[in-house]
C-alpha cells in the first residue's frame, strides 16, 4: 500500500465511521422520540446551544452566499454548448427549487410569527400548499422551456440562468439573515443535540465499579463489545468503484487523483487505477463480518461475569447462548445468497444486484431468515432477553455507569445501523439503484432498451453513494420502528425458534437454492434471457414502488393536519361544556 | 496408550454444581409493590421460590382501630389503590350490615356503576402492566388512556382521581352529578373500543401467546385450598363470583355472565379479565337504565348520616348532629359481622367487631391478594425466570392488600 492509498483509506474510514456514528446517535434520538410519542410527551429536546447572534447570522448567510458566488463564478466560464445546455437546465430547476422552498419557509414563518413588513403581509393568507403546487408547475414549465433553447443559444442561456440563480441565492441568504431575531439564538435541532449532551454527561459521570468486581475485565468488556461493531464496517462497499486514469508513470500517485475518468463502459471495467469505495476489499468478504461480529459475544459475556452481580451473569449467559445460536442460522441463511451471487465479496454482490435483481427478490426466504437472525444478533425487541429489563433488570450491563455504559449503548446502536447496512448490501442492492449502470441510466427489459441516458462516472458514483447511505438510513428507521409493540420471547422459546425452526429452514433454503441455481445455469440461453427480463421487471417494480412511496409521502405531507384529540374532553371541560354541574346541595 | 476415560464413571464426569440464590426484589422492575422473591436457580430454572411480602407494612388494621368508623374509609382506599371505589363500598356495606340499614335504591345503583367502572380500571391496568413487563409497551398505553376516560368520571363525581374516599356509611359522600349518566354512557363505549384495540395487538401475536399459554398453571383443587377467589379462581374453572353466588346491592337484578377459564394458566387469567371488562360494561349499561334519576342517596337516619353543610351552619340540631358523628363516631351496635363483596381481585371481606362505641374494636380485612400471593410460589416453581413476570403480573398482586 503506498501513501496515496493510505490517505484514501483514512478518508474512507472517516466517511464510513462518521456516517455510522452519526446515524447511531440519530437512531438513539429517533428511538427516544418514538418512545416519547407513544407516551404522549415531548421527546428529548432540552439540550440547547445558545448561539451568539452574529454566529447565527453567519451560519444562515454563509451557505447561500457561497452557493450564489459559486454559481455566478461558474456562469462566467466558457463551456461547450452541450454542457452549457445541461447547466442551463440544472440552473433553471435549481432556481425554481430555491425560490419555492424559500417562499414556503417564509410563508410558514410569517404565519407562525407574524409579518414584519408589507411584503410579508402578502403571505399571511396564502395556503403554503399553493406555493408548493406553484413550484411544481414552474419546474415543469422550466423543463418545457429548455426544449426551445437551441445549442447555439445554450451558452448565453447558461450564463443568464447562472446569474439569476446566483442572484436568487444571495437574495434569499441576505433576507434570511435579516430575519434572524435579535439576541442569542437557541439551537435545538429538533432534539438531536440531546445525543451529544448525553455523551458529554456520560463522560463526566462517576465510573462505578462494584466492590468485588474484576476491575480489569470490567473495564475491558465495553471495549470488546464496541470493537466488532466498529471494525465490521470495513468491508461495506458504499459506492461504485472510482476509476482514475494513469498519468503515464505507471504508479498510482497523488497526481493520478486528478485524472478521474470521464465515463466508464457499462461493464464498469476500468483501465487505470481502480479505487473501491470500501475501506478494505477483502477476499473473504462477508466471512470477515461473521468472524468479527461473533467476538461481540465475548464482550457481553465478560461484562456479565466481571460485574459480580447475578443478574449480570444471567444476562451475559443469555447473550452468549443467544448470539452463538443465531450465528449459525444467520450464516446458513446466507449460503443460498452466496450460491446465487457466486461470491462472498460484498462488492461483487452489489454489482450482481445492480446487473440482475436485488437479493430480496432472488432469496425471499433467506431474507426473512436472515432478518430474524439479525434482530436476534443485535439484541433488539423481541430478542432483547440479554437485557430484558423486567426480568433481569438490565442484564449484562447492569453494573455499568458513565462512559462504559455509554460504550455498550453506542455499540448496540452501531450494531443496529450496521445491521441495516448489511441488509442493504446483501438484499437491497447495496449501492446500486434500479436501472442505474456504471455508464448511466438505462431502462431496459431484456434486450429491449426503452430509454437511455449517459452519465459521467462522477455523477454515477455520487448517485450510488447517496443511494447506499439513503437506503441504510431508511432501513435503520424501520428497525427503530419495530420497537415498543412486541413482547419479548422467553429464553427457551428463543432457543427453540433458533435451532428447530430457523436452522432447518435455512438448510432447506440452501439446498433448494443449490438445485435451482444449478438448473438455471445449465438450462441454456432461453431461460437465461427470461430470467434477465424477470430481473429487469423486479428493478422496475422497485423503481415504481419508490416513486409511489415518494408521491405518497408528499401527498401525506400536503394533507391538512387534523390533530385528533384522543379524549373527548376531561371531566372539567365536559362539565363546563354542559353548563356546569354540582348544582345540588352537598352532604358534608 | 489407554483411553483416558476408561475408569471414569458417568456420574463423576459431571461438574459439581449448586443452585444459585437470586434475590428478585424488593426493588425490581417486575415486583409491583415491594415484594421480594428469593429464587433458588438451576440455570434459569426456578427450583425453589420464597415469596416475601412484608416490605410494605403500614399496620393498616391497627390504624383502623384508632379512629371512628367513618375514618376507616381513607385506609381502605389504600388497600387496593387500583380500584378504591370497590373497597369503599365493601367497607360501607360491612358497617351497614352491622347497623342493619340498607341504602336507598338510587345509591345502590350508583355504587354498582362506580364499582364496575373501578373494576374495569383494575382489570385494564393489570393486563396492561403485564404486557408492558413482557416488553409490549403500546397496549399498556392504550389501556392507560382508556383508564383516563374513567378517571375523568371519577374526578367529576368524587373530586379525586385515585383515592376517592367517596363511600360513606349509609350512602355516598355526594349524590351523582347532573350529567353522571351521560358521562358514563359516553365513556364506556370508548373504553371498550380501546380495550378491543389493545387486545387485537396482543392476541394475534404468537410471542405473547407463547409467553402466556401453559405458564403458571394452577389446579382447581389447589386454588380452592389456597383460598383463591376472584379472577384467578375463575380462571381455574371454578365459577365462584360473589356477585352471583351471594348477590349484594342490586346485582341480582343484573344480567351478566361470569367468565370461567379451563386450565388456570396465565392466558386464562388474561382472557377472563378481558371478558370481565365487557361484562362490567354490560352491568353498567343495565344499572344506568334502571337507576332512578331522583330520590335520596343516603339513608334518612340522623344518627348515621351527616347533615347537609348549610344546615350545620344554620340550625342547632344539625350542628349537634354533625358534632356527635364527627367527635364520637357512628354508634354501631356491639357485635361482629363478616361482610364480603367482589372486589377487583376477588372476595374482599371485612370482619368487623364492635363494642358499641363509635370506634371499631377490630377491623380484620380479608384481602383477595393475600391469598392469591400465597400461590405464587407454587406457580413459578419449575418455571423459568422470565415466567415470573407474566405469572406475577396476571395474579395482579397489589402491595397494599398484602399488608398483614
Amino acid at each position: 500500500m503506498n501513501l496515496v492509498e493510505l490517505v484514501l483509506t483514512v478518508g474512507k474510514i472517516a466517511i464510513v465511521l462518521g456516517f455510522f456514528l452519526n446515524l447511531a446517535a440519530l437512531g438513539v434520538w429517533a428511538d427516544r422520540r418514538q418512545g416519547a410519542m407513544v407516551q404522549d410527551r415531548v421527546g428529548p429536546n432540552r439540550a440547547v446551544v445558545h448561539l451568539p447572534n452574529m454566529l447565527a447570522r453567519l451560519i444562515v448567510l454563509l451557505p447561500p452566499a457561497l452557493f450564489g458566488v459559486l454559481s455566478i463564478f461558474l456562469a462566467l466560464g466558457n463551456v461547450t454548448p452541450r454542457l452549457a445546455h445541461e447547466r442551463a437546465l440544472v440552473n433553471v430547476q435549481l432556481t425554481v427549487l430555491v425560490t419555492w422552498l424559500s417562499l414556503l419557509v417564509l410563508c410558514v414563518t410569517v404565519q407562525r410569527g407574524g409579518a414584519i413588513n408589507k411584503l410579508e403581509e402578502m403571505f399571511e393568507d396564502i395556503d403554503p400548499r399553493s406555493i408548493f403546487f406553484g413550484g411544481l408547475g414552474l419546474h415543469a414549465l422550466g423543463l418545457v422551456a429548455m426544449r426551445f433553447v437551441t445549442l447555439d443559444g445554450a451558452p448565453a442561456a447558461a450564463r443568464i440562468t447562472g446569474f439569476v440563480l446566483g442572484g436568487v441565492f444571495l437574495l434569499v441568504g441576505l433576507y434570511a439573515t435579516s430575519r434572524v431575531p435579535e439576541g442569542s439564538i437557541p439551537l435545538r435541532l429538533a432534539g438531536t443535540l440531546h445525543a451529544l449532551a448525553d455523551t458529554i454527561k456520560m463522560i463526566f459521570k462517576e465510573d462505578f465499579v462494584p466492590k468485588n468486581a474484576d476491575r480489569l475485565l470490567h473495564s475491558l468488556a465495553p471495549m470488546i463489545a464496541i470493537f466488532p461493531a466498529i471494525v465490521v464496517t470495513a468491508v461495506l462497499p458504499f459506492g461504485n468503484d472510482l476509476c482514475f486514469a494513469d498519468n503515464g508513470d505507471k504508479v498510482f500517485g497523488f497526481a493520478d487523483l486528478g485524472n478521474l475518468v470521464n465515463a466508464v463502459p457499462a461493464s464498469g471495467a476500468c483501465a487505470g487505477w481502480r479505487v473501491p469505495l470500501q475501506i478494505a476489499d477483502l477476499n473473504v468478504g462477508i466471512l470477515y463480518i461473521f468472524a468479527m461480529s461473533s467476538t461481540g459475544i465475548i464482550g457481553a459475556a465478560i461484562a456479565g461475569w466481571a460485574s459480580d452481580n447475578k443478574f449480570s451473569l444471567l444476562g451475559g449467559l443469555r447473550a452468549c447462548s443467544q448470539m452463538v445460536s443465531y450465528e449459525v442460522a444467520m450464516g446458513l441463511a446466507l449460503v443460498g445468497l452466496f450460491l446465487v451471487y457466486d461470491s462472498v465479496r460484498l462488492g461483487d454482490m452489489a454489482v450482481w444486484q445492480g446487473q440482475n435483481a436485488w437479493g430480496v427478490f432472488v432469496q425471499p426466504a433467506g431474507f426473512l431468515l436472515f432478518l430474524t437472525a439479525l434482530c436476534a444478533e443485535t439484541k433488539r425487541v423481541p430478542f432483547d432477553q440479554p437485557e430484558g429489563e423486567s426480568e433481569i433488570v438490565a442484564g449484562y450491563f447492569l453494573e455499568y455507569s458513565g462512559f462504559k455504559w455509554g460504550m455498550f449503548m453506542v455499540g448496540e446502536y452501531l450494531e443496529m445501523c450496521f445491521a441495516s447496512a448489511l441488509l442493504v448490501a446483501l438484499f437491497f442492492g447495496g449501492y446500486s439503484l434500479p436501472f442505474i449502470h456504471p455508464d448511466g441510466l438505462r431502462i431496459a427489459f431484456g434486450d429491449a432498451i426503452l430509454y437511455e441516458y449517459k452519465m459521467t462516472h462522477l455523477a454515477v458514483t455520487v448517485i450510488s453513494v447517496l443511494g447506499f447511505f439513503g437506503k441504510v438510513v431508511l432501513v435503520t428507521w424501520f428497525q427503530v420502528f419495530f420497537r415498543w409493540t412486541l413482547p419479548r420471547f422467553r429464553y427457551d422459546q428463543l432457543m427453540k425458534l433458533g435451532w428447530t425452526k430457523l436452522l432447518p429452514l435455512a438448510i432447506a433454503n440452501m439446498m433448494l437454492t443449490a438445485v435451482v441455481v444449478l438448473a438455471a445455469r445449465s438450462a441454456g440461453p432461453a431461460v437465461a434471457s427470461w430470467l434477465k427480463i424477470l430481473a429487469d421487471l423486479s428493478q422496475a417494480l422497485i423503481a415504481v414502488l419508490t416513486l409511489a412511496g415518494f408521491v405518497a409521502l408528499v401527498v401525506g405531507l400536503l394533507e391538512p393536519v387534523e390533530r385528533k384529540k384522543f379524549l373527548a374532553s376531561s371531566a372539567a371541560r365536559f362539565a363546563a361544556a354542559m353548563g356546569g354541574v354540582k348544582a345540588e346541595p352537598r352532604q358534608a | 496408550m489407554e483411553p483416558l476415560d476408561r475408569d471414569l464413571e458417568e456420574g463423576l464426569l459431571e461438574l459439581p454444581s449448586e443452585p444459585m440464590m437470586l434475590n428478585m426484589g424488593p426493588s425490581h422492575p417486575a415486583m409491583h409493590g415491594t415484594v421480594r422473591i428469593v429464587l433458588e436457580l438451576s440455570g434459569e430454572q426456578i427450583l425453589k421460590a420464597d415469596v416475601q411480602i412484608g416490605y410494605l407494612h403500614r399496620g393498616f388494621e391497627k390504624m383502623c382501630e384508632r379512629g371512628t368508623w367513618s375514618q376507616v374509609f381513607p385506609y381502605v382506599d389504600r388497600c387496593n389503590y387500583v380500584s378504591p371505589m370497590l373497597n369503599n363500598v365493601g367497607y360501607a356495606l360491612a358497617v351497614e350490615k352491622m347497623l342493619g340499614v340498607t341504602v336507598p335504591e338510587r345509591c345502590q345503583y350508583y355504587r354498582v356503576v362506580l364499582g364496575e367502572l373501578a373494576r374495569i380500571c383494575d382489570h385494564m391496568i393489570c393486563s396492561g402492566a403485564m404486557c408492558m413487563e413482557l416488553g409490549a409497551f403500546t397496549p399498556f398505553l392504550y389501556y392507560a388512556r382508556a383508564r383516563e376516560n374513567i378517571w375523568d368520571i371519577f374526578e367529576e363525581e368524587t373530586g379525586a382521581r385515585v383515592t376517592h374516599s367517596f363511600g360513606r356509611v349509609g350512602g355516598m359522600a355526594n349524590p351523582p352529578s347532573k350529567y353522571f349518566k351521560d358521562m358514563v354512557r359516553a365513556a364506556v363505549p370508548r373504553v371498550l373500543a380501546l380495550v378491543a384495540e389493545g387486545e387485537k395487538m396482543l392476541l394475534k401475536n404468537r410471542i405473547f401467546l407463547d409467553r402466556l399459554e401453559g405458564v403458571g398453571v394452577m389446579k382447581k383443587e389447589d386454588a380452592l385450598a389456597l383460598g383463591w377467589t376472584g379472577i384467578v379462581l375463575r380462571a381455574c374453572g371454578v365459577p365462584y363470583d360473589v356477585r352471583k353466588a351471594h348477590p349484594y346491592m342490586v346485582y341480582d337484578r343484573m344480567d351478566f355472565d361470569v367468565p370461567v377459564g379451563t386450565t388456570g394458566d396465565n392466558y386464562d387469567r388474561f382472557m377472563c379479565r378481558q371478558e370481565e371488562i365487557r361484562q362490567a360494561a354490560r352491568i353498567i349499561e343495565q344499572a344506568l337504565a334502571q337507576m332512578p334519576d331522583d330520590g335520596p342517596i343516603n339513608v334518612e337516619d340522623a344518627r348515621i348520616v351527616m347533615p347537609p353543610k348549610n344546615e350545620v351552619y344554620t340550625t342547632i340540631e344539625a350542628t349537634i348532629q354533625h358534632f356527635k358523628i364527627v367527635m364520637e363516631g357512628i354508634k354501631v351496635p356491639a357485635g361482629e359481622c363478616y361482610s364480603y363483596t367482589e372486589a377487583g381481585n376477588g372476595e374482599l371481606g371485612f370482619y368487623l367487631v364492635s363494642d358499641g362505641s363509635g370506634t371499631p374494636f377490630r377491623v380484620r380485612i380479608r384481602p383477595p391478594c393475600f391469598a392469591t400471593t400465597q400461590g405464587l410460589e407454587q406457580l413459578i416453581k419449575g418455571a423459568m425466570i422470565p415466567d415470573v413476570v407474566p405469572t406475577f403480573g396476571s395474579l395482579n398482586m397489589i402491595g397494599g392488600e398484602c399488608d398483614h
